[in-house]
């Protein structure tokens, strides 16, 4: 099994048992066809996706697994950020129809051949995909909720001990009953 | 798979249970034994704590505010203030306690308090020595 | 006659849906003919959060991705991160995570079964079951400082040591709930009324199902002896023995004697991990600068054996003090969807519950 992906592809061991290999956008459904007619990693366990906001791409994670559940393959793709869409896999695994209407939602990504890219955990979302690292959680919550009153005597403590120290100072400098 | 007349009749075993003692506790006559290390509200022992805001920056729900002390119970207190949390945002994970530098933030096993208002719910930790 | 096809929606107000997920239903008479899961009643964005958060503060937040087993969880992010950082964990400290994770396990089936039960009417098994999973979390309680989120597999360890005669008392609540599984024998999995409605019905089978990327007990109904525990090992688990039971029928009823089986391994492997575990040793390596610790530029997939099936993270460092990319799969994840949906039709209404409680759907994992 390990042979014939040794013999073809630049193999990346990361542990004995996980490995990894980089493929073009292109070169994906063919190597795929590849990979699972010729070794048993025949089961697509999970599709990542990691957005590298500055080096400008997503870096795309098909995680294969074999029958006998012993070893993983990570086969990596990136993509450009932007306008780019993805072959869909969901004729050759049917559970990729599920993980690519995820990425669909959280990353924008779309999966060409795909029917179903329509709402998965979010409803009526019509801001950038949650997920990309342009998306601000913070700026949101500021602006979509309210926080709860009562915490405004919150001090900034190196304030306080940078005051307490000029008021010792000062103390010491004037003695009392000068 | 053929069904047998036992497996309908086996489960009636539990009648039996009608004459044991009811496993469950009368609360609020009867309460559990409370357990030394649970993670409920927070104490805090105002004559070690040093207001240095570690429990502040290490919470991740930022749950805490250092608010000044009235009265100063530790002379190595340099900046006054103590903390206080929020408890509609504390998740009790205990992390405060662990990056606390004189341990004198920790968590007791007291864990009930009803309010009608969820603003109320700001929670100056007891001075209790740990 | 004209049959009238109708649409109704099972769940997310629903005692027999598992959790806040629905499931719309295509019905004719009773009979489904067309099933979609619809998810998005639990959405609470951690992965997302977890790119704000440093390493530390992020290990809060994974143990709520799973309510009925948080451990698994835990381990996972604990088992990513040191990989990534090249941290090794003591021995006494991974006997721990496998006395945890198991004890966890059992926790999750027995609430499983009060799930199970409860989906085709037989309340009592459900009263017991739970009262038995509370004696459970009073162990946790006292370990870990808390019941049901424990938040103690931490990477480079776990965060306390064991309260004084833990050991004895786990031996003791082994030795009664070894009793008690009798009792769930004669009171659920012998029940002929469990029986009549379980045998035959949600049968998953065939050999694509191991392309499918099932896991878990459903794999195991049919036949496949797969377990991580076995095929991956993490942790200790190459070290000890236990079994992992198949069943062939691949029915409701075949995954819950599964689930029986394994409920007697989990109770092996904690006697085994009692025996074993040595008295001494550190349970905790200190992670280089604590809270400013970093991960390299890298990525890792790693995966657990959960209660219901395979739970795997894949997590991307990139130097910095926060986690660039955290991403769960949870055995739901595939389980709800390609296998939930063509599975239920055919099937008549009331069997929904009993086929989703069967295949330990959980929705908090599907939408993290």
């Amino acid at each position: 099994m390990m042979s014939y992906l040794e013999e073809h592809y630049e193999l990346i061991h990361k542990t004995p048992r996980l490995f990894a290999l980089h493929v073009t956008r292109e070169q994906l459904l063919d190597t795929l066809h590849q990979i699972t007619t010729h070794t048993s990693f025949d089961t697509l366990s999970q599709l990542t996706c990691t957005d590298w906001i500055e080096e400008e791409r997503f870096e795309l994670g098909y995680m294969l697994t074999n029958a006998l559940r012993s070893h993983n393959l990570m086969l990596k793709c990136s993509i450009a950020r932007d306008k780019v869409t993805m072959p869909s896999l969901a004729l050759l695994f049917a559970q990729a129809e599920v993980m690519e209407r995820e990425l669909h939602e959280m990353f924008g990504i779309g999966f060409e051949g795909n029917e179903t890219l329509y709402d998965f955990a979010l409803e009526g979302w019509c801001d950038i995909p949650p997920m990309r690292r342009e998306f601000d959680t913070l700026a949101y919550v500021n602006a979509h909720y309210d926080f709860r009153e009562g915490r405004e005597d919150n001090l900034d403590v190196k304030e306080e001990i940078k005051k307490r120290k000029a008021a010792a100072k000062s103390a010491k400098e004037t003695p009392s009953g000068a | 798979m053929k069904f047998e007349l036992k497996n309908s009749l086996a489960p009636l075993s539990a009648l039996s249970k009608i004459f044991e003692h009811p496993q469950t506790l009368c609360y609020p006559e009867v309460k559990s034994e409370t357990v030394s290390g649970y993670r409920g509200f927070h104490i805090n022992d105002l004559s070690t704590c040093i207001g240095c805001a570690n429990c502040q920056d290490v919470c991740m729900n930022e749950a805490i505010d250092m608010i000044a002390i009235d009265k100063d119970k530790n002379p190595k207190n340099n900046s006054g203030c103590i903390p206080r949390i929020d408890y509609g945002r504390c998740c009790w994970c205990s992390l405060c306690t662990d990056v606390c530098p004189p341990d004198s933030l920790k968590l007791e096993s007291e864990c009930i308090w009803a309010d009608d208002d969820a603003n109320r719910f700001l929670y100056q930790p007891k001075d209790k020595p740990c | 006659m004209e049959r009238k096809v109708i649409t109704i929606y099972h769940g997310p107000q629903h005692p027999g849906i598992t959790g806040n997920m629905s499931v719309e239903l295509d019905l004719m008479g009773e009979t489904i003919t067309r099933a979609r899961t619809h998810v998005g009643y639990l959405h609470r964005g951690f992965e997302k959060l977890i790119e704000r958060r440093t390493i530390i503060q992020a290990f809060t937040i994974v143990c709520r991705i799973c309510v009925p087993e948080p451990d698994p969880n835990e381990a996972n992010f604990a088992l990513a991160v040191e990989r990534l950082a090249g941290i090794e964990v003591s021995e006494r400290a991974s006997y721990i995570r496998v006395m945890v994770l198991e004890m966890a396990r059992l926790g999750a089936q027995l609430l499983w079964m009060a799930g199970q039960s409860g989906s085709v009417g037989l309340g009592t098994v459900g009263q017991w079951s739970i009262y038995d999973r509370d004696l459970i979390l009073d162990l946790f309680e006292q370990l870990t400082g808390g019941r049901v989120y424990h938040m103690y597999i931490y990477p480079g360890g776990v965060r306390r040591e064991l309260p004084d005669g833990f050991l004895e008392r786990l031996s003791a609540l082994l030795d009664y709930l070894q009793k008690r599984l009798d009792a769930y024998d004669r009171l659920f999995f012998d029940n002929a009324s469990f029986q009549k409605r379980a045998i035959g019905v949600g049968v998953v089978r065939g050999e694509e199902v191991l392309r499918r990327g099932f896991s878990g007990q459903v794999l195991r109904g049919c036949g496949f002896a797969r377990d991580l525990r076995r095929d991956n090992p993490y942790l200790l688990y190459d070290q000890l023995e236990f079994d992992i039971p198949t069943q062939s029928a691949g029915d409701v009823y075949a995954r819950a004697l599964v689930r029986r089986a394994e409920m007697r391994e989990s109770i092996r492997i904690l006697r085994q991990v009692i025996a074993q575990m040595p008295e001494e040793g550190a349970i905790m390596q200190k992670l280089p600068k604590h809270r400013k610790f970093t991960l390299p530029k890298e990525d890792t997939y790693v995966a657990v054996e959960s209660a219901r099936g395979e739970f795997g993270y894949y997590m991307a460092g990139d130097g910095s003090e926060m986690i660039r990319r955290m991403q769960v799969k949870g055995p739901s994840l595939i389980h709800a969807f390609s296998l939930l949906e063509p599975l239920l039709v055919g099937e008549e209404l009331s069997n929904v519950a009993l086929i989703m409680n069967s295949l330990g759907i959980c929705p908090p994992e599907i939408e993290r």
